[in-house]
C-alpha cells in the first residue's frame, strides 16, 4: 500500500542545558493509505508532542516527516503555510467533537472546504454527501447542541474528512462513548479510511478498541515501538476475563 | 465563505441584542448630550432671530442685555431712530425670574417691549394662539413653554396679569420660556422697590430741605414720583432699513451716541462663544467620559464573548482559518455591537428628548457624526479581543 504519512528519527526537545526535556527521542513510524494505526502509551510518555508534531502544531527540533510524495519537515519546516497544511493535508478528530457551535451540522463540515476556498453550495454539497455516508444527513440542518454524543462524533469525522485529506489525527476520539458506539466509531474509521484512502492515526487509551487495530504504537520515554495489539491489552484484557 | 460573526450573533441572538439594548441607552445619553450642546445654541439663535432685530444698542461698555446688567435710558431709541439706515429701534428690558403659578413656580424671562406698534422689535414674531398685547397695562403674551393657557392669570411682582396670546420657541439664552409685557409694565416690574424701600425713601426725601423746600410740597412729591418709577430699558433694539448696511449704521450710532452698538454676528458671538462655551465645555467632558466608557463597554463585553470562545477558535486555527478571519469575526461582531446599540440610542435619545426641561435639539448631521464615532470605538475596542484570540495556540484544540 501507498505511505500515507512517514517520521523518521523525530526528535522534540523543550529548552536547553540542564533543563532540557526531551519528549521525543527518535520517533519512528509509517502509516500507510487506508489504514487505520493506535497510538497508546502513558501520561508524559511524549504522545501530545507526538499529535502536535503530526499535525503541524509545533516544530520538531529534528527529523524527518512526509505525508506522501511531500516532505513537510527535514531539519526544518518545508512547508512554507502550515495553516494551509493543516487545512489541506491533515484532519483532526478531537477528544470531544469540538463542533463550532454557532454553526449547523452542515456548515460545520462545510467550513474546510469553504475556507479552502470553494463556493458555498459546493461545500455543502460535499458535506452533505459526506453526511449521508456517515448516516448523520437527517441531522444536516440540526446545531451541535441538538445532537446525541454520537451523532457529534460523527459530524466530527465529516468535518476531518471534507477535504479528504491524506492524513487524519484522532485524539480520543472515542473517550465519551460507550463501548457499543466505541467500536462504531472505529468501524466507521476503517471504513472510512478504505473508502478514503485516508492514514489514520488513532491516539487511545481505551481498552475496548486497541484489539481493534491491525497495527499499534506503544510510546514510552519518547520512543515508538510497534506492537501487536492483541499481544499487550488484548492478552491482558482476555485474562481479566 | 459564510459569516462567522452573523451566525455567531444569531445563535445568541438574545443576549446580543439584550447587550446591544444597554450599550445602547449609554449611546443614547451620549446623544442627547449632544443635543443639549445644540438646544443651547439653537435656543441663543432663537433669541436673537425673534427679537426682531438688526443693532443692539446697550450700556457703554457693557456687554449686555443678555450676558450683563445694561441700563438706558429709554429716551436714548429717539435719536436713534431718527438716524439714516435706521427702520425701527424700541427699547426693551428683560428680567429673569419665577412666578407662582397654580402652586408651581415656573422661571420666565420677562420682557418688556413696546406694544403700540405691531411689528417692533422686541415682541414675538409670531403667535399660535389669542393675540398681541393691546394694553397698555395687565395683558401677557406668554411662551407656550411657561405651561401657561390664555385667560390665566399670572402674578408677576404685585401685579396680576392676564394671559392673552401664546407664542413659541421664544426663550432666553438659558432655555427659559419668555412672558411678554408691555414696556411699562415690565419696568415697573424691574425697578419697582418694595413698600418699606419707599417709606424710607420718602422719609429721607421729606427730611431733606433740597428736595423738600418749606412752602414748595410740589417738589417733594415729584421726587418721590420720579424715584418711584423707572424709565430704563435693557437695551434698544434696532432694524436697518432695507438695503442699508448694519455695520455702517452701527459705526454710526456708535459715533453719535455714547453707547455700545452690537451686530447680529457679535451678538452670537457673546452668546454662543461666551455665555455657553463653559457649558459647552462641561458637556464636551460628558461626551468624552460616556465615549471612553461605551468603548470600555464595548472591550469588556467583545473580550468576555472572544474568552468564552477560546477552545472554538482554537479549533478554527488548527483547521486552518486564517487569522484575518477570526479577527474579522471578532471586529465585525462589535460592528454589530455598535450598529444595535446606536440604532437603540437614536430612537431612545429621539423619544425622550421632548421630556427634557430644555430643548434638545437632534441634528441628523450629529447623528452621522455619532454613529462613525460610535464604530470606530467599536473597532479600537475590538483590539484587546483580537489580541487575545490571535494569541490562541492550535495546539490548545488538541489535549494533553
Amino acid at each position: 500500500m501507498a505511505e500515507g504519512i512517514r517520521i523518521d528519527n523525530l526528535v522534540k526537545t523543550y529548552g536547553q542545558g540542564d533543563t532540557a526535556v526531551h519528549a521525543l527521542r527518535g520517533v519512528n513510524m509509517s502509516v500507510a493509505k487506508g489504514e487505520v494505526v493506535g497510538l497508546i502509551g502513558p501520561s508524559g510518555s511524549g504522545k501530545s508532542t507526538l499529535l502536535k508534531c503530526l499535525g503541524a502544531v509545533i516544530e520538531p527540533t529534528s527529523g524527518r516527516m512526509t505525508i506522501g510524495d511531500r516532505v513537510i519537515y527535514d531539519d526544518g519546516w518545508k512547508v512554507g503555510d502550515l495553516r494551509a497544511l493543516r487545512r489541506d493535508l491533515i484532519g483532526f478528530i478531537f477528544q470531544a467533537p469540538y463542533l463550532i457551535p454557532f454553526l449547523d451540522v452542515t456548515d460545520n463540515v462545510a467550513l474546510l472546504p469553504m475556507l479552502a476556498g470553494k463556493p458555498n453550495a459546493v461545500a455543502r454539497k460535499e458535506a452533505r454527501d459526506l453526511l449521508e455516508a456517515l448516516d448523520v444527513a437527517h441531522r444536516a440542518a440540526a446545531m451541535p447542541s441538538q445532537l446525541s454524543g454520537g451523532e457529534q462524533q460523527r459530524v466530527a469525522i465529516a468535518r476531518a474528512l471534507v477535504n479528504r485529506p491524506p492524513v487524519i489525527l484522532a485524539d480520543e476520539p472515542t473517550a465519551p462513548l460507550d463501548s457499543v458506539r466505541a467500536l462504531a466509531v472505529v468501524d466507521l474509521l476503517n471504513t472510512m479510511a478504505r473508502q478514503f484512502e485516508t492514514a489514520i492515526i488513532v491516539v487511545t487509551h481505551d481498552e475496548k478498541i486497541i484489539p481493534t487495530f491491525r497495527r499499534l504504537y506503544n510510546i514510552r520515554d519518547g520512543v515508538t515501538v510497534e506492537e501487536d495489539p492483541a499481544g499487550s491489552y488484548g492478552r491482558d484484557n482476555a485474562n481479566k476475563s | 465563505m459564510i459569516s462567522l460573526a452573523g451566525r455567531d450573533i444569531l445563535h445568541g441572538w438574545g443576549k446580543f441584542v439584550l447587550t446591544g439594548v444597554g450599550l445602547g441607552l449609554l449611546i443614547g445619553v451620549t446623544l442627547s448630550m449632544a443635543g443639549v450642546y445644540r438646544g443651547m445654541i439653537d435656543d441663543a439663535e432663537a433669541l436673537l432671530d425673534n427679537s426682531g432685530a438688526d443693532l443692539w444698542v446697550v450700556q457703554k461698555d457693557t456687554l449686555g442685555p443678555y450676558a450683563e446688567p445694561s441700563s438706558l435710558n429709554e429716551d436714548t431709541e429717539r435719536p436713534i431712530r431718527a438716524m439714516a439706515g435706521v427702520d425701527r429701534a424700541a427699547g426693551v428690558t428683560y428680567l429673569t425670574m419665577q412666578i407662582a403659578h397654580q402652586g408651581k413656580d415656573v422661571r420666565v424671562m420677562v420682557v418688556g417691549g413696546e406694544v403700540a406698534q405691531p411689528g417692533e422689535p422686541g415682541q414675538p414674531p409670531h403667535l399660535i394662539a389669542g393675540r398681541r398685547i393691546v394694553q397698555g397695562h395687565y395683558e401677557a403674551v406668554a411662551d407656550v413653554k411657561t405651561g401657561f393657557a390664555i385667560g390665566d392669570q399670572v402674578k408677576v411682582r404685585r401685579n396680576t396679569y392676564r394671559i392673552v396670546g401664546l407664542t413659541s420657541r421664544m426663550v432666553s439664552s438659558g432655555g427659559d420660556p419668555m412672558l411678554f409685557l408691555s414696556l411699562k409694565d415690565a419696568q415697573e416690574a424691574q425697578f419697582e422697590k418694595d413698600a418699606d424701600a419707599i417709606v424710607r425713601q420718602r422719609a429721607r426725601t421729606a427730611s431733606s430741605p433740597v428736595l423738600n423746600p418749606p412752602g414748595n410740597p410740589a417738589v417733594a412729591e415729584a421726587v418721590n414720583a420720579a424715584q418711584a418709577s423707572s424709565t430704563n430699558v435693557n437695551a434698544v433694539l434696532v432694524t436697518v432699513a432695507p438695503g442699508a448696511d448694519a455695520d455702517a449704521v452701527a459705526a454710526a450710532i456708535r459715533r453719535w451716541q455714547r453707547v455700545t452698538v452690537y451686530t447680529r454676528a457679535q451678538m452670537e458671538e457673546i452668546l454662543v462663544e461666551k455665555m455657553i462655551a463653559n457649558s459647552a465645555r462641561q458637556i464636551g467632558m460628558f461626551l468624552v467620559i460616556l465615549a471612553i466608557v461605551s468603548a470600555a463597554i464595548v472591550a469588556f463585553i467583545i473580550y468576555t464573548m472572544t474568552i468564552g470562545k477560546i477552545r472554538e477558535i482554537a479549533v478554527l486555527k488548527l483547521i486552518g482559518t486564517r487569522n484575518r478571519t477570526i479577527a474579522g469575526m471578532i471586529l465585525q461582531q462589535a460592528l454589530g455591537l455598535g450598529l444595535i446599540g446606536f440604532a437603540v440610542g437614536k430612537i431612545a435619545a429621539t423619544f425622550w428628548a421632548p421630556f427634557f426641561p430644555k430643548y434638545v435639539l437632534l441634528l441628523p448631521a450629529d447623528s452621522l457624526r455619532g454613529f462613525f464615532a460610535v464604530m470606530a470605538i467599536c473597532a479600537l475596542a475590538s483590539l484587546l479581543a483580537i489580541h487575545a484570540a490571535l494569541k490562541v495556540d492550535p495546539a490548545e484544540a488538541i489535549g494533553g
